[in-house]
């Protein structure tokens, strides 16, 4: 067996001290781990912190004032979706239009934020958890008050449409306040 | 004796039949270091391999028609899939040919950003083919799990820095056609220096398990030599051409994004064997470090996009022309033709994957091995079948 | 009311077959704990909350309801037997291991040598297995092990025949005699001592397929080599007789070079003090074993032949000639 390493030393004995060498850097560094502290979080005891732009489960919300449903059935979000996973129907109305239903399939979203970009009113968002795991996939099959009721029962990320498309416009001529979140 | 050509339905190199009993065994598409679905028809005399038959396409998942399906604007999320270890050398070098055919100007920050995650993503991916190319050396339960826990756990650490940047772990949607979709948040500059120095001293822990290790050296040493010639011929690029000789790195040759900017070296090793693409790609993960450390330095202020943020699907329209981009991912040449025809949606998308080349190789340099080797060359061509197959 | 020596016999066998066991079945948590340990995680945990006390048990509890999948092109009798006449060698080895002065099974005059003809005889069952399965990964598995485990256990019978000439006997306990005091260890034994407790490790980790010499299950090429057809309680016997084999050599080790079960305190403390030694030789494999990736078995055997084999062969007429010329203990 010949182990010809870096510093190329052959010879029986310098073979052997190259090869004692190695053994003990390896094992020394399994050593050093042994009383190193495991990594492992253990989850679902101990909760994982998400960070602020975590894409998690989509939800639907209500707008801030007046405690309506933000949507407004434009079906942009149907329009980018990559999958097709969702399905709007618009319901007109005298001041503004609504969603008279929102089918989101979850089992076949990709979870890209598109939608989440495109949304004129932010109705549609993204919250911090992923944890929706279940054994029927039809649960996954979310209608308009199953997105209502995820996006009151989880705290939201941080992007919204808004939110997203002002970080990623380029500045215009005339722009007021200072933008999204802090830049270095 | 006569040369025979062993029967197999895609015959692709041809063998002395020196009389032995012949075994066909099947490295199956379930196989615990398949790196993915792949398929090799071993056919053995004894323990060596005598040819190589790769049947391949488990994973097609028909992205070059998705890509004539979806537009421009939707698209890069699913670019994402093709290498989903690398995925954002994948979605750069489709946006970075769908600017290239549009003439679309990219800012100074978000092509700094791109670097950025690019480089960051070839650390991950080294870590993962690191900690994967030891536990099919080393077994699941042995010295290989004990590498690839290791690793695994500095890529835990950057894909932690890419979350608190996109929002995701593996598959990012981070780029858009002009620019980049996020920013980096507050305090993420520092988080990331801290890992990347974290991540830099672990590198050299685990070189310092391997470098000298006898154990390592006489699986890796002679094992698998690609030859100059084999490698320029076959058309292999990234750790493999360059550990064969060929100083071929797209982002020297055909600079692309920010990185004229940056002063870093291309590692070059002439041995072909697969300690050389291991030492290779050992140099890679400092080389990557460093241009890192250069980005953040540097990073200057601006607009992460040319383009508005995508509102509306059909948003983004590219004029009629054709062109090809490259660039340089984690495991080669990644390059993406684009044929526009002047609508929202590419006329013709064309991935180059880059492991689809790589694996050519394959029924060449095998073939001489034995089983136990086919194992350790695999790893060290590091293939990813999202690229392979699309 | 007095035994007849058969029934006693008959009882202490039964004693010591279910203290194996249950040994040698903690063990496996054992090794799973310091494993994950070394490797930044946690090893079982919830299973018998908290650390897993209650994990081999559960594991040994699945086996047993496990449905046992039979090939049918399989050797039926090849099959079927092939697990017990891997699995008995492997417990047999445990009847000439001394515990304590006076407790142990059989404690032969020759029963160095019964260990190492006894333990060899796994091999049969371990081709069997790999024969009967009809597979051809199982098969392939089998010809390394036949070729490995003979080239290994040359040097595991030379390392082993060190104590023995320098103790001058083959019965375990008079060789744990002749290791009085804490530098009496045969490990202490000036370059020899550390050359041949260093050459036993090595044999052991090749005789008993243990990473860098575990070419023959490789996970990752042949998928558990030789038991892969095998499940359910025949799969429980063979890993049963691995472990056992394993636990076996480790006694054996702490025995011929750790001084057995002298130690400091009581006489009654002898075996927790053997039991701790065994536990020690074991945690050295698996610090091994967890720490490097294994090698071709070309190359295994020609670490065995060119290798171990002319260096403890040397190193046997090394003892043999010190003991010779006087410096030796023992008869």
């Amino acid at each position: 067996m010949r182990a010809v390493g870096p510093d190329g030393r052959d010879g029986f004995w310098g073979e052997l001290g190259q090869l004692t060498r190695a053994v003990g850097r390896a094992m020394s560094v399994t050593l050093r781990n042994l009383f190193r502290k495991p990594v492992t979080v253990m989850y679902p005891d101990r909760p994982r912190p998400y960070p602020d732009r975590f894409r998690g489960v989509l939800a639907l919300v209500y707008e801030k004032e007046t405690g309506e449903e933000a949507c407004i059935g434009c079906r942009l979000c149907e329009y980018i979706c990559p999958p097709q996973v969702i399905k709007v129907e618009m319901l007109k109305a005298e001041k503004r239009n609504y969603a008279k239903s929102f089918t989101l399939e979850l089992y076949a979203c990709e979870f890209c934020e598109l939608c989440v970009q495109v949304c004129p009113t932010d109705a549609i968002i993204m919250l911090k958890t992923f944890d929706l795991a279940t054994s029927d996939r039809r649960e996954m099959l979310l209608d308009k008050d199953r997105l209502h009721a995820l996006g009151l029962q989880f705290p939201a990320s941080w992007a919204t449409g808004n939110r997203l498309r002002d970080m990623q416009a380029p500045p215009k001529a005339v722009r007021g306040e200072p933008k999204g979140e802090g830049k270095e | 004796m006569s040369d025979v050509r062993v029967p197999t339905a895609r015959s692709t190199v041809e063998i002395g039949y020196g009389g032995n009993e012949r075994l066909m065994m099947n490295m199956g598409p379930q196989h615990p270091s398949a790196h993915g679905v792949f398929r090799a028809i071993l056919t053995l005399e004894g323990e060596e391999v005598v040819a190589v038959d790769a049947v391949i396409g488990y994973l097609h998942r028909c992205h070059e028609k998705l890509g004539e399906a979806l537009t421009y604007v939707q698209y890069p999320s699913i670019a994402s899939k093709t290498d989903y270890v690398a995925a954002m050398t994948s979605e750069l070098a489709y946006v970075t040919a769908v600017e290239k055919v549009g003439k679309i100007e990219v800012p100074r920050r978000a092509e700094y950003l791109r670097v950025l995650v690019a480089e960051l993503q070839r650390v991950a991916s080294h870590c993962l083919w690191l900690g994967t190319w030891c536990l099919d050396m080393g077994g699941a339960l042995g010295g290989g799990a004990t590498v690839f826990l290791y690793t695994m756990r500095e890529r835990e650490t950057i894909l932690d820095l890419f979350e608190s940047l996109t929002g995701a772990r593996l598959l990012y949607g981070f780029h858009q056609v002009g620019g980049v979709r996020y920013d980096v948040p507050a305090g993420w500059p520092e988080q990331c220096r801290r890992t990347i120095e974290q991540v830099g001293q672990r590198v050299d822990e685990y070189e310092a398990m391997l470098e000298d290790n006898a154990f390592f050296l006489v699986r890796t040493q002679g094992v698998g030599t690609i030859s100059r010639e084999l490698a320029l011929g076959m058309g292999v690029s990234g750790p493999l051409v360059r550990g064969s000789g060929v100083g071929y790195d797209v982002r020297r040759t055909e600079p692309y994004s920010a990185y004229p900017d940056f002063d870093f070296g291309i590692p070059v090793e002439s041995a072909g064997d697969c300690y050389a693409r291991y030492r290779v790609r050992m140099q890679e993960f400092r080389e990557s470090i460093k241009i890192v450390r250069q980005v953040l330095d540097g990073l200057p202020a601006g607009p992460i996009s040319s383009r508005p943020g995508v509102k509306s699907v059909g948003q983004v329209r590219v004029p009629k022309g054709e062109g090809y981009a490259r660039v340089e991912g984690a495991r080669g040449e990644v390059g993406c033709y684009l044929i526009s025809d002047g609508g929202p949606k590419p006329y013709r998308m064309k991935w180059r994957g880059a492991s689809f080349s790589n694996l050519a190789v394959l029924p060449h340099i095998i073939p001489g091995h034995k089983v136990a080797d086919v194992v350790a060359i695999m790893g060290s061509v590091d293939p990813v079948f999202g690229e392979v197959d699309r | 009311m007095t035994l007849s020596p058969l029934t006693r016999d008959v009882i202490a066998a039964f004693i010591l077959l279910n203290a194996i066991v249950l040994v040698v079945t903690y063990v496996t948590l054992l090794e799973r704990k310091f494993a994950a340990r070394m490797q930044s995680r946690i090893g079982p945990y919830y299973v018998g909350w908290p650390h897993g006390w209650l994990q081999p048990i559960a594991d040994a509890l699945k086996l047993m309801l496990k449905e046992d999948v039979v090939p049918t092109a399989s050797d039926r009798w090849v099959y079927n037997l092939a697990p017990l006449v891997f699995l008995l060698p492997c417990l047999l080895i445990f009847a000439t291991i001394p515990f304590a002065p006076g407790l142990g099974l059989a404690d032969l005059n020759i029963g160095v040598l019964f260990f190492l003809a006894v333990s060899g005889l796994e091999i049969v069952g371990l081709f069997m297995g790999g024969w009967g399965s009809n597979n051809k990964y199982a098969l392939l598995s089998a010809m390394r092990a036949v070729n490995q485990i003979i080239s290994y256990d040359l040097p595991f019978i030379f390392a082993a025949l060190i104590p023995v000439v320098l103790a001058g006997s083959m019965q375990m306990s008079a060789i744990v005699l002749a290791q009085q005091g804490l530098f009496g260890w045969y490990v202490f034994y000036p370059v020899i001592g550390q050359l041949a407790f260093l050459a036993y490790v090595i044999a052991t980790l090749a005789a008993e397929n243990r990473v860098p010499f575990d070419i023959l299950e490789a996970e990752s090429e042949l998928v558990a080599g030789f038991r892969v057809e095998y499940s359910g309680m025949k799969f429980a016997l063979i890993q049963l007789g691995e472990y056992a084999h394993m636990v076996g050599t480790s006694f054996l080790g702490a025995l011929l070079f750790l001084g057995g079960w002298l130690g400091p305190g009581p006489a009654w403390l002898g075996p927790v003090w053997f039991l701790l030694k065994a536990v020690l030789v074991f945690l050295l494999v698996t610090w091994v074993r967890w720490s490097f990736v294994r090698i071709r078995v070309d190359q295994i055997l020609a670490v065995s032949w060119k290798l171990l084999l002319p260096a403890t062969v040397l190193l046997l007429l090394a003892t043999a000639f010190v003991v010779a010329v006087g410096a030796g203990r023992g008869a």
